[in-house]
């Protein structure tokens, strides 16, 4: 296992470029810019993975399929910050956390209800919420979050 | 972790669990929730060493709601 420091480092490269640009960096990348080997960048990140809350790489890859609250693969999640949409949040529930990511800045989400596909939108600013429509919509977990790796229709 | 337009929508989800039930709250309860330092904080340079304390405050934020049956225990 690599350095704590080290790991944070990578932790924060990938997350930081997700904001900027609403996709991780290759682990190629991550060596470039830790100053590492590609190897050693590629144990890095499934450190920097296995160290926070809701990350993970698809399964039999070395490719970065989320980091919390981010997806680095299109999902049914579009985020769309001050006008612009680039980003995809991981679930539902973590979209509802892209906004500390962005302070300051209004933070919109739109999606499809996954019983009849019409339109769910929630717009946020830091620790307000602006909007919720329509006003009667829900989260839904289908586990424990502590469990939740262990729950295959968790992501949906 | 989904977003249903409301919580009738949630239960006839045709992947809904029954034993699931209680993972159902408002938009605006799982916002508070996902408000905690686990989720606040990611940008902090000394985050990782402090996830320990952010899953505690985020297991009482659920407390706080009334969430501490056997649904959300951690496994």
């Amino acid at each position: 296992m690599a350095e704590p420091q080290t790991v944070q480092q990578a932790y924060s490269i990938i997350l930081r470029r997700n904001i900027e640009t609403g996709a991780a960096p290759h682990y190629t990348e991550l060596a470039r810019l830790l100053h590492v080997t590609p190897d050693q960048a590629r144990d890095i990140q499934r450190d920097a993975v296995a160290a926070a809350a809701g990350c993970w790489i698809s399964h039999d890859t070395d490719y970065l399929h989320s980091i919390a609250p981010f997806s680095n693969l299109p999902t049914q999640y579009r985020v769309t910050v001050e006008g612009e949409q680039r980003w995809y949040g991981q679930c539902g529930l973590e979209s509802l956390a892209v906004r500390w990511l962005f302070p300051g800045k209004e933070v919109r989400i739109d999606a499809p209800c996954l019983d009849c596909g019409e339109p769910i939108v929630v717009r946020m600013k830091d620790d307000e919420i602006l909007e919720v429509d329509p006003p009667e919509a829900v989260g839904h977990t289908v586990a424990s979050f502590m469990k939740r790796s262990t729950a295959s229709s968790a992501y949906r | 972790m989904n977003l249903f337009r409301s919580e009738e929508h949630a239960r006839n989800w045709s992947s809904f669990e029954p034993a699931s039930a209680d993972g159902i709250m408002p938009v605006a309860d799982w916002a508070r929730i996902f408000s905690g330092p686990l989720f606040r904080d990611r940008l902090d340079p000394g985050y990782l060493s402090r996830s320990g304390a952010g899953r505690a405050a985020f297991m009482q934020a659920l407390a706080d709601l009334g969430k501490t049956s056997d649904f959300w225990r951690p496994g």
